[in-house]
């Protein structure tokens, strides 16, 4: 029977969930869009939004670390830094443009009726599933790709976390104040309720702040989606003892600040620590998106599509479920919980992303254009 | 009278709504700069609400975007004073 812990935990990430699916649907602020566009339309607007998510997540990471609310950096499921992450960023980053939208973005818009969102879900479990049969070989390449170094750069160079974040921090707050001055922080807008990205980022970085507070870690939803992928594989194999490694492994084994709930968990088809965190998550963020949508009159499920966007959605969603693995991690995990604490693995995921989403652009332009 | 030409995108992937706007609105350049043609983009993406109007006036079009039964409709034509001046 659950604690009364895990119940808060259960339901505060549920609310976190709803209010970044409501948030994110009226800003139609999706991470994909903001690599893919600089590419496609030579647009950088929702790439400054993510300086500004980065920099209240730094801020407001710092901040909780220095007042002793949080436990231990890195994050749980975090480690040091491998030339996978890299990989895995590009990997992904192709894949979050095929499929319209990343993890997070595919999920706020299927809660919004996008049968392509939909669509690019079931590519992502697909994916992470598919994982399961890799791991055995990728594994061991991880290891020997994995860096010497400390997991983050303050700690590489030897250097005071809290001086360098201070540094960083003011760099960013300077290039968002100089954006903002120019007023390319704005977007001129003419969507029913419409929620401006810069304010979009300020909710998404204190959210993220809000969870690493409730159960010690940022958003992520990509160990559950291969949880789910994992229940899946039990359907279809006939003994337990034939189901891949993988889905037996412990990803994380913690206890939380708040309440000191054990937290264990990994891509297991049961119901664990992950599924604590993650699962109210995934729900939320669909049913927010699905409420502001409905609230607008614009909640509509239109199947009616060009096969291929069905296609491009399914590949693209294989794609980031497969590199959320091999990386491991999503673009949110890294972007705006691994960046804002300088994290070297999500520095190199991220700087993966670009190239990733510039073949995929390309890709995009041939197939859709 | 100019004509004008509809374009249902809604539920598509993004970003083909952008894409398509872009592309149609080049494809009918010189109807568009005639008069002889207005394009109407049925979308329910509301980011394109913002990107195509953007993308579009600064190609010297006019935009006006309105919302009905749920979706948007983006109305593209060229300033009537500009109207014959060449592609």
């Amino acid at each position: 029977m659950a604690g009364s812990w895990e119940i808060i935990i259960f339901c505060g990430t549920l609310v976190l969930g709803l209010m970044a699916g409501w948030v994110m649907h009226r800003s139609d602020f999706c991470l994909a869009s903001a690599f893919r566009d600089l590419f496609l339309f030579r647009s950088a607007f929702m790439l400054r939004q993510i300086v500004l998510a980065v920099l209240v997540g730094m801020v407001l990471f710092e901040a909780l670390r220095l007042c002793g609310l949080i436990a231990e950096l890195p994050f749980p499921m975090m480690g040091p830094a491998s030339w996978t992450h890299l990989l895995g960023g590009i990997l992904f980053g192709c894949g979050m443009v095929l499929a319209g939208g990343c993890v997070f973005g595919t999920l706020y818009k299927a809660g919004s009726g996008s049968a392509t969102g939909l669509t690019a879900i079931g590519g992502i479990v697909l994916g992470c599933l598919v994982y399961g049969w890799i791991h055995p070989w990728w594994q061991p390449l991880r290891e020997r790709l994995t860096w010497s170094l400390s997991w983050d750069i303050p700690g590489a160079l030897g250097a005071s976390a809290l001086l360098f974040k201070a540094i960083t921090a003011v760099f960013l707050l300077v290039m968002v104040l100089y954006w903002s001055q120019r007023g390319t922080m704005h977007r001129e807008a003419h969507a029913q309720g419409y929620l401006q990205p810069r304010h979009a980022a300020l909710a998404l970085g204190a959210i993220g702040a809000l969870s690493v507070l409730l159960v010690g870690m940022p958003l992520g939803l990509t160990t559950a989606y291969t949880k789910v992928g994992a229940w899946l594989v039990t359907l279809a194999v006939p003994h337990p003892a034939q189901m891949p490694d993988y889905f037996s492994a412990v990803a994380m084994d913690y206890r939380t600040l708040l309440g000191g709930v054990p937290l264990t968990g990994g891509p297991t088809p049961h119901w664990d620590g992950i599924s604590l965190v993650q699962y109210p998550l995934i729900l939320g963020v669909f049913f927010g998106s699905a409420l502001s949508a409905q609230r607008l009159g614009e909640w509509h499920f239109r199947w009616r599509l060009p096969a291929n966007q069905y296609f491009l959605a399914l590949t693209g969603g294989v794609m980031m479920g497969l590199a959320s693995r091999l990386a491991p991690g999503c673009n949110v995990w890294h972007v705006l919980g691994g960046l804002p604490i300088l994290a070297i693995g999500s520095i190199l995921f991220t700087t993966g992303l670009f190239p990733g989403a510039w073949f995929g652009a390309r890709l995009l332009n041939r197939l859709l254009g | 009278m100019s004509q004008e030409l509809q374009f249902d995108l809604r539920g598509q992937i993004c970003p083909s709504t952008l894409l398509t706007a872009l592309r149609e609105v080049n494809r009918h350049r010189k109807d568009l700069r005639q008069g002889s043609v207005r394009l109407t983009i049925h979308t329910d993406n509301r980011d394109s609400t913002a990107t195509i109007p953007e993308a579009v006036r600064n190609m010297g079009y006019r935009v006006l975007v309105e919302k009905k039964d749920g979706h948007y409709l983006l109305h593209i034509d060229f300033p009537v004073e500009d109207q014959g001046a060449g592609a």
